[in-house]
């Protein structure tokens, strides 16, 4: 079974965003890898391991993501291609999809596995539109996944009534939750080793196609401005002797927030 | 005689030398400096045998053990004189003749000494047999060495009671020597005990004495060569080894730190040399440590793993490696002779055809998973419990975390729970993984100085990752703050610049992430000059004291208990002695067992408190771990009962109002502790930090 994972570099939501002029502030900004792209790579690490899949990963954009694929090496992907082009610089979903249909023409894979959505944009629509231009079946939002022969899988979904289980003929899309698996954390071993291993890096014409072909030129959604969410404004804490603070907050309510 | 003993030594030579072979196949450990100060530590540990008579709690067999020890040594002479005796009559050591006092005097000790051996040896099988302590292991080794020494001291007395029967009883038949100077009397005049021996035979008549006599030197020296040739095979080898090993202990910091890795050596990865993950990894002080064991089990009694159910053994853990030890001697000699021949001068091939020989002697256990198990391996919480009680001075902690650097960095196999915290680290610089830029968000409107807007400060308030982000431990550091305002110290933080010190990953292991987090922080210290630190937290505290050095950060760094306790000393702070409701104190590992700071927080207790400061029965150089220690705060404890549960209940059972403690992972565990035992709101548990600025004039 021969595996191509995605992954994307995103910029860590663990840090607070700031918004200057409809754009984000670069400045103290870090970038990772996109959590539900780790669990695809678990699941494709793990794929190898019990069931001698072949893995490879791709990533699009992002400039330098040397640290990322090594990462991912490290984690236990045997292959990693990345794809950047100063043509992708505004690319959507439906551009990376293209993108992705590329790549996925151009090995001979059995399974796509994807992230449900990536965090930056959480927009959750790359891995689906794949599918549809590749004619592939397609389950989005999988907990868990069973290989059942060479051309079967059997996949959970959580879906809107519960849990949904579904028999895959491949090759397939799936896109994975992070209920699918706890992602290991690369092994050290394997981040030193890691670095004697080749990325193949390619351009939109290495890889056999162009910028108008992906429709990188006429982007179908466009980001126009940034804007920092409204902060909530702090409440106020009561502390001490539990009478007096029902009284004053009873007073609170009644002479200054004047709702009782 | 001259047979029995030329077969004795060399029977006993080659075991000896077997064993030291051994150890030099080891890998090296550099313990040959700092002489003066190493024989002071066997003057203290093991001739003064401070581990055994020093500790309250097992007084009685300390006294018993030291007894027999300082007989020992005082017999040994008496054992030269002997086989001296055998080959030259009226044989004495220079100064020990009859001619002088000494000589008289030390024939007075050995009588009197052997006297002593032989009560102890008695009380010692007593306790074995009949009060049986939980922490001994009833092996028949021990009762075997009991009774040779037993033996060893009954023929001694019984040769010089028969002696003494036939030159005092029967006239001297065989004119035997004894000591007869007109100034000092006869020899036996001195010897009340080997008298007392000579009198239960002296019915038996004078040919019988003989008998005895000669019976009795030969079953003593027969027996004594027995025990010297019993002595390498198992725990008593300590007899010989326990000496040197105390010379070899550590000196500067309480164990072998752990050694900087050099990560970028390629070859090291690839040869899978990082950590012990095979016996031959071990260091000759390691593997002299694995000889020495006496087998006592103090070690595991003290152990908050063992004590709360858990694998971890030390006992079984030393026995498991001393076994893979032995088992591998031929192997790790013949490795280690190769390791001799591998060419200076990069020769590829033959480098690599030397390699492959030498992994084909490696052992085929794997030290983890083989030999130890996993969860064995990652109990412990390296809070050097074991170590502080160990009569000969063995280092634990540092095997074990060298096991977990080889699980961690090469085989890539750790508990699952540790992920979350190193990526958090990897990503954000703390265990939490929350956002670096909130690193300083505590401080907001406290109006604490940054060292990005002014370093010209006289202090850096290292803050850590407790105190940054745990929402208990922040209350601590504005605490913190309050005193040092107060006290107007000129002080300022790191705010987001300021990463984790790589403590929990160090311990866990890892490292790389250690030395990621160390390089990127002592680039930031030294950037700023920072020469003085505070800090509330131990485990930073000992990080940034004496792992720091290691990679070129030089800093004079207190805990700020020990900064309070001098901010109080000269007066930059009034303590009010206004906490009511008894107090007592619970002393971190890191702070206590690893920086000898016991005083200066019980000081500053006594201060602001009305009702003085409750110890509790496990405290000082002997407390009890919270259970966070060694990266287990981040880890599930699934086996047993629960550490801070454990240690909560003996709060509880001493009736106190207030519980004080230096660590933020201590205060974490504390609590949570009393949380399950529904004792929160009886017993305040808060830092001492937090103490000081409500008590504060
Ligand atoms: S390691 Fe030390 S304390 Fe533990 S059993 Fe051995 S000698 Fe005793
Ligand atoms: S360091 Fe502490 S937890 Fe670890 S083995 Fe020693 S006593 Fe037990």
């Amino acid at each position: 079974m021969k595996i191509l994972t995605t992954v994307k570099k995103v910029v860590d939501v663990e840090l607070n965003m700031h918004v200057k002029d409809g754009a984000l502030v670069e400045d103290g900004m870090q970038y990772v890898t996109n959590a539900w792209d780790e669990n695809a790579v678990e699941t494709a690490s793990q794929l190898k391991e019990n069931n001698g899949a072949e893995t490879t990963l791709v990533s699009i954009g992002g400039g330098d993501n040397t640290d990322i694929i090594r990462r991912c090496y490290a984690m236990g992907i045997e292959n990693g291609i990345h794809v950047d082009d100063p043509a992708l610089e505004k690319a959507d979903s439906s551009i990376y999809a293209k993108v992705l249909q590329k790549v996925y023409e151009a090995g001979d894979y059995d399974l796509v596995i994807t992230g449900k959505q990536a965090q930056d944009t959480d927009s959750g629509q790359t891995g689906i539109i794949l599918a549809e231009y590749l004619g592939l079946p397609c389950v989005s939002n999988v907990i868990a996944l069973e290989v059942i022969d060479d051309q079967h899988i059997k996949v959970s979904r959580s879906g809107d009534t519960g849990t949904e289980i579904v028999e895959l003929t491949l090759p397939a899309v799936i896109s994975v939750d992070v209920s699918i698996n706890e992602p290991r954390l690369p092994q050290m071993r394997g981040i030193m080793m890691a670095k004697k291993k080749k990325i193949t890096e390619m351009d939109l014409a290495a890889l056999g196609t162009s910028a108008d072909e992906v429709g990188a030129d006429a982007p179908k959604s466009e980001i126009i401005e940034f804007m920092a969410s409204q902060s909530r404004q702090a409440g106020q804490k009561f502390e001490g002797d539990a009478a007096e603070i029902t009284a004053k907050v009873v007073d609170l309510l009644a002479n200054e927030a004047k709702v009782i | 005689m001259s047979l029995l003993l030329i077969i004795a030594l060399v029977v006993f030579g080659r075991t000896m030398y077997t064993r030291i072979r051994l150890l030099m196949a080891l890998e090296p450990a550099d313990r040959f400096d700092q002489i003066t100060r190493r024989l002071k530590s066997v003057a203290v540990f093991a001739l003064g045998q401070k581990r055994l008579v020093g500790r309250k709690k097992e007084r009685l067999s300390g006294v018993m053990h030291a007894f027999i020890f300082w007989g020992f040594c005082v017999l040994l002479i008496r054992s030269l004189n002997i086989y001296g005796e055998a080959f030259v009559r009226g044989f004495h050591l220079p100064l020990l003749g009859d001619h002088s006092l000494l000589g008289y005097l030390y024939v007075f000790l050995k009588d009197i000494v052997e006297g002593i051996v032989l009560l102890m040896v008695i009380l010692a099988l007593y306790r074995r047999a009949v009060i049986k302590p939980k922490r001994l292991h009833n092996s028949w080794e021990a009762y075997l060495v009991l009774g040779l020494i037993g033996v060893l001291m009954i023929s001694d007395l019984l040769v010089d009671g028969a002696r003494y029967n036939l030159i005092s009883l029967y006239n001297n038949p065989g004119h035997l020597d004894f000591f007869n100077n007109p100034r000092f009397g006869s020899e036996f005049n001195w010897t009340p005990i080997s008298v007392l021996a000579g009198k239960l035979i002296s019915p038996l008549g004078a040919g019988a004495n003989r008998v005895i006599m000669t019976m009795m030197f030969w079953l003593h020296i027969i027996t004594q060569l027995t025990f010297l040739n019993i002595l390498p095979l198992g725990k008593h080898f300590h007899v010989i080894t326990a000496l040197p090993n105390v010379f070899f202990k550590s000196l500067d910091y309480p164990h072998e730190k752990t050694k900087l890795l050099d990560l970028e050596d390629e070859s090291v990865w690839e040869d899978e040399s990082l950590g012990i993950n095979h016996i031959h990894q071990l260091n000759w002080k390691q593997g002299l440590d694995l000889y020495t064991c006496t087998e006592c089990g103090r070690c595991k009694e003290v152990c908050p793993t063992y004590t709360t159910d858990k694998p971890l053994n030390l006992f079984d853990f030393n026995m498991q490696l001393k076994e893979e030890l032995l088992e591998n001697t031929d192997n790790l000699i013949k490795r280690a002779a190769l390791a001799n021949t591998l060419p200076s001068d990069g020769d590829a091939e033959n480098t690599e055809k030397i390699k492959a020989e030498m992994a084909g002697l490696n052992s085929q256990k794997q030290l983890v998973g083989d030999v130890i198990a996993e969860d064995t391996l990652w109990a412990c919480t390296t809070c050097r419990a074991c170590e502080e009680v160990c009569p000969v001075t063995i280092e634990h902690v540092p095997r074990i975390v060298g096991m977990r650097q080889g699980q961690t960095l090469m085989a890539g196999v750790y508990p699952d729970e540790l992920n979350v915290a190193l990526k958090g680290l990897e990503r954000n610089g703390n265990p939490w993984g929350i956002g670096y830029d909130k690193r300083a968000d505590w401080a907001e409107g406290l109006g604490v100085k940054m060292m990005a807007d002014d370093a010209d400060v006289d202090y850096l308030l290292w803050v850590g990752c407790a105190g940054s982000f745990d929402d208990r431990a922040k209350k601590v550091s504005t605490s913190l703050v309050k005193i040092l305002q107060k006290a107007e110290v000129d002080f300022a933080i790191l705010g987001v610049e300021e990463k984790c010190t790589g403590d929990f990953a160090r311990r866990v292991g890892n490292e790389m992430m250690y030395q990621m987090m160390a390089q990127e922080n002592i680039e930031t210290l030294n950037s700023y000059q920072v020469k003085k630190i505070i800090t509330a937290c131990p485990h930073c505290l000992n990080t940034l004291k004496h792992e720091y050095p290691q990679m070129g950060g030089n800093y004079e760094v207190v805990h700020h208990t020990e900064f309070i306790y001098q901010l109080v000393k000269t007066g930059k702070i009034t303590l009010n002695s206004s906490l009511g409701g008894a107090l007592t104190y619970h002393d971190p590992c890191y702070l206590g067992r690893y920086n000898a700071v016991y005083d200066q927080p019980r000081s500053i207790l006594q201060s602001i408190s009305k009702n003085g400061l409750t110890e509790l029965d496990r405290h000082g150089p002997e407390s009890f771990c919270c259970g966070a220690g060694g990266g287990r705060m981040w880890m599930e404890e699934t086996i047993g009962k629960r550490i801070n549960e454990e240690r909560a209940g003996e709060i509880v059972s001493k009736q106190v109002a207030n519980v004080a403690v230096g660590c933020p992972f201590c205060l974490t565990m504390i609590e949570d502790g009393m949380k399950e035992l529904g004792k929160e709101e009886d017993i305040k548990t808060q830092d001492i930090a937090e103490l000081v600025a409500q008590n504060m004039a």
